[in-house]
């Protein structure tokens, strides 16, 4: 078959920390190739590569067997060449119809004054009769389903002749029936010689669709295989590598009476009711891949996102939580995922923020400024906070003392218990371990109890004294660290493995 | 090697850059470039003018200051929180009007004043309900309170200015403590010391701030975000009472269409001092020292006789000068 696209040694690497290592990448004509690998693996750093938003620092690129010069690809060089991206977020404009973002490509590309209505309609019906879309031409976009959406995107690569389609993980948001058609689509692209490369987390799918699959781990391309040739756990063992070992620092306390129990929590996000329950001196780790419904979770626990019905106990009293103020006030803490967005006020200083859910709790008009400092003074050095001053704005302040600051904030205002959503993404491995020391610190504190949520299984197997698995938006088991492993926990929450949640 | 540069790189540039670092703390401090530029307004003006530097016209200046700064005091708080009003003139001469047909029924003082502060927090505390309550944006909302209340100040004055005052209501506007001080200027001083310790020694103020600068965050916090921006639009609102107050009791008479154009004024104060038009950072004193620019701009117009329909071009234009002017230094 001919190689469409050769991707040799590339190499990227972000502020000294090597993303890609020499990574190997082809792609032939009519073919669809898989990328598998965890999170953080560099699957879309070699995605955006090749779609132009990245530089790579080395390596080599052919498309059609002409060489590229990889230092001078951009987006809408690589755009010119062929190579179409259909992201999970599409890049529709919601509020044009159908029509109109089909042919948008070529308003910007003919330039002129005037738009020929009749023309426009034609060729777009054209387009999409020619694919056998079924898409109403007049529909606004913002009314079509995310199955419809992603068809539009791709008739709209197609149109543009596109010789490379890049899914990213396409399926996510699909029901069975919109995969299924998706996946006559795929055949159909197929048959036209052009090239897929398929980025998917679902094992079965792959196994279905990719003829072969490239592994990448830690930066580095490790196999690439026929997908019909191995099996789940093989693939599975070869994502994770076979040397795996957990260093486990276990808790010398056992644990105690409940602290949050929470029956039958539902709402939009999450169909099946959702019961759980962690207890003193407990690390309750709640593992999952991106959209398997972790963060949306917190969010309702802490009352952000309304729920229906929900039976909650925390502390052995029955209560609600209507409000992240209500929240606030029984003693949750919350760090969030996003801790510019949603955690900080950037330009407020140290103090300010740190004090913020305590003040929020005061009754009193005033407060007592010198305690105030005093009392943030001894939390900066006792979770050793690397800050010039306590007045220093929280925004020219590292990662990992951001997320210090937030903590900081929460065991001020003397809460039991902390909900953290991925308390260590983008932080470096020294700030890391402070972070997991201050938890379990706080975890030993009598009547404390944490929920800590990461897509890293390492870190959860390292970290919690108990861990739930989440896939598509309930709970699919509940597992023993110990016992459990990287493998059993990918498993459950790629669901290839499925066990009715056991609970009580 | 490296490695070794890198680390030293910090630690060097700070002690290069330390006696520089007065001049640029100095110049990033918006309030104190803005007063080194108010003092050059004023030798210029000077210069232009033998009036300009005579006691009455100082006394003008300070008078003229004190209700433009005192509505760009509650403008502060808004636009820290991360809100505009642009309601602030029509609040004025509709609270002010009811004050007077009050007066002229009652003949009462007192009341009369009473009823003009109510009235101005009514509509702020008004506005803050519609921007909680109803969710409609703050901009929106202000915009159409702004019509609203010019339109009630019109439709229960008929249009008609209120005259016969009585003296005693004239001192609040023309009065002077102990022959030197005016009256406009007490008060106005007396309202940004309080409006300073509420923004620095209360928890309302840090919320106003924490809002400001990230309602979501703040919102997490478990403060309640929407009692303090119904507080920050019901100060803004009372503010507008107390300046038509004093405008009233200076002038001898309410006018319906007084106020026009103070929201330009009061924003302009508000964003010649620095305060970010995002919410968040600024300050009060900052805001004073802008009120002072935004009048003697107009009051130097005056004397040196540029007609006042291009007061207005040049109001709108310091406006978007000052905005500009700190968006280009944020960038840095």
């Amino acid at each position: 078959m001919a190689e469409l696209l050769v991707m040799k040694d590339i190499s990227k690497s972000f502020y000294g920390v090597s993303a890609l290592k020499r990574v190997n990448f082809d792609l032939e004509k009519g073919e669809v190739h898989v990328l598998l690998g965890e999170n953080g693996a560099g699957k879309s750093t070699l995605i955006k590569i090749l779609s132009g938003a990245y530089r790579p620092d080395s390596g080599f690129i052919e498309f059609e067997g002409k060489s590229i010069d990889v230092y001078r690809l951009n987006p809408r060089a690589a755009e010119d060449l062929g190579i179409a991206t259909i992201y999970q977020n599409f890049h529709l404009i919601p509020h044009l119809t159908v029509a109109e973002n089909l042919m948008l490509p070529q308003f910007v590309r003919k330039g002129g004054m005037l738009i020929n209505w009749k023309e426009v309609n034609l060729t777009a019906k054209r387009i999409l009769d020619e694919l056998e879309f079924d898409i109403a031409l007049d529909a606004k976009v913002k009314d079509l389903s995310v199955s419809k959406k992603q068809m539009l995107e791709i008739a709209i690569a197609l149109s543009k002749n596109a010789k490379i389609l890049i899914m990213d993980e396409p399926t996510a948001a699909l029901s069975q029936k919109e995969i299924e058609l998706l996946f006559s689509i795929v055949g159909y692209i197929k048959e036209r010689g052009i090239g897929i490369i398929f980025i998917s987390h679902k094992i079965e799918e792959i196994k279905r669709i990719g003829d072969r699959v490239t592994v990448l781990r830690d930066g580095s391309s490790i196999a690439t295989v026929n997908p019909k040739e191995v099996s789940a756990d093989e693939l599975i063992s070869i994502m994770i590598g076979k040397t795996m070992s957990t260093r486990r620092t276990r808790l010398s306390v056992g644990v105690g009476k409940p602290v949050l129990s929470v029956r039958g929590l539902q709402n939009e996000n999450f169909p099946e009711p959702i019961s759980l329950e962690v207890r003193e001196h407990e690390i309750l780790g709640i593992a999952g891949v991106v959209g398997s419904g972790k963060t949306e979770l917190a969010r309702a626990l802490f009352g952000i996102d309304p729920t229906d019905t929900a039976e909650i106990s925390f502390n052995g009293k029955q209560t609600s939580i209507k409000s992240p103020r209500s929240a606030v006030t029984l003693g949750i803490g919350y760090l969030p995922e996003d801790r510019d967005v949603d955690g900080l006020c950037l330009n407020m200083s140290v103090k300010e923020n740190m004090t913020l859910a305590n003040l929020a709790q005061l009754r009193s008009i005033s407060y007592n400024r010198v305690q105030e400092t005093q009392s943030v003074q001894t939390m900066v050095n006792e979770i050793a906070v690397k800050t010039p001053s306590l007045g220093q704005q929280v925004k020219y302040l590292s990662g990992g003392n951001k997320q210090k600051v937030i903590l900081g904030k929460w065991l001020l205002a003397d809460c039991r218990l902390l909900l953290l959503d991925e308390p260590t993404i983008g932080i470096d491995v020294g700030a890391r371990n402070e972070i997991y020391g201050l938890i379990r610190k706080f975890v030993m504190k009598p009547g404390c109890a944490v929920v800590f949520i990461s897509s890293d299984i390492d870190e959860i197997l390292e970290v919690s004294a108990r861990i739930l698995v989440m896939s598509q938006r309930t709970v699919v088991a509940e597992l023993d660290p110990e016992k459990s492993s990287k493998n059993e926990i990918l498993q459950y929450s790629l669901g290839v493995k499925r066990k009715q949640h056991e609970y009580e | 090697m490296n490695m070794n540069e890198k680390k030293n790189l910090p630690s060097d540039k700070a002690a290069r850059e330390k006696p520089k670092r007065f001049l640029r703390r100095a110049m990033q401090n918006q309030a104190f470039s803005m007063f080194l530029i108010l003092i050059l307004m004023w030798i210029v003006l000077a210069f232009l003018s033998p009036y300009f530097f005579t006691v009455s016209n100082i006394f003008e200046i300070t008078l003229q200051t004190a209700v433009i700064a005192i509505i760009a005091a509650g403008e502060t708080f808004i636009m820290l929180e991360g809100g505009i009003d642009l309601s602030v003139g029509s609040i004025f001469a509709c609270s002010a009007v009811l004050g007077g047909l009050v007066f002229q029924a009652t003949q009462n003082l007192f009341l009369t004043i009473a009823v003009t502060l109510v009235a101005g927090l009514v509509f702020g505390l008004a506005n803050g309900l519609l921007i909680t309550g109803l969710k409609v944006p703050p901009f929106i909302a202000t915009l159409g309170m702004m019509g609203i209340a010019r339109g009630f100040a019109l439709i229960f004055s008929r249009g008609i200015p209120i005259f016969g005052l009585p003296a005693t209501y004239m001192w609040i506007g023309q009065g002077k403590l102990f022959n030197v001080i005016p009256i406009p200027t007490l008060i106005m001083l007396l309202v940004f010391i309080l409006a300073y310790l509420v923004l620095t020694y209360t928890r309302f103020g840090r919320f106003v701030y924490a809002i400001g600068s990230n309602n979501e965050a703040a919102r997490l916090s478990g403060i309640k975000v929407s009692q303090i921006t119904i507080g920050v639009y019901a100060i803004c609102g009372l503010l507008c009472g107390i300046a038509s107050t004093i405008e009233a009791g200076r002038l001898g008479t309410v006018q319906p269409a007084g106020g026009n154009g103070y929201e330009l004024l009061s924003i302009g104060a508000v964003v010649i001092g620095g305060t970010s038009t995002f919410g968040g950072e600024g300050s009060i004193i900052a805001t004073l020292i802008g009120a002072v620019i935004v009048t003697t701009i107009r009051n130097g117009l005056n004397i040196i006789g540029v007609n006042a329909f291009w007061q207005q071009v040049v109001n709108g234009m310091i406006i978007i000068g000052a905005v500009a002017i700190d968006q280009i230094r944020r960038r840095k």
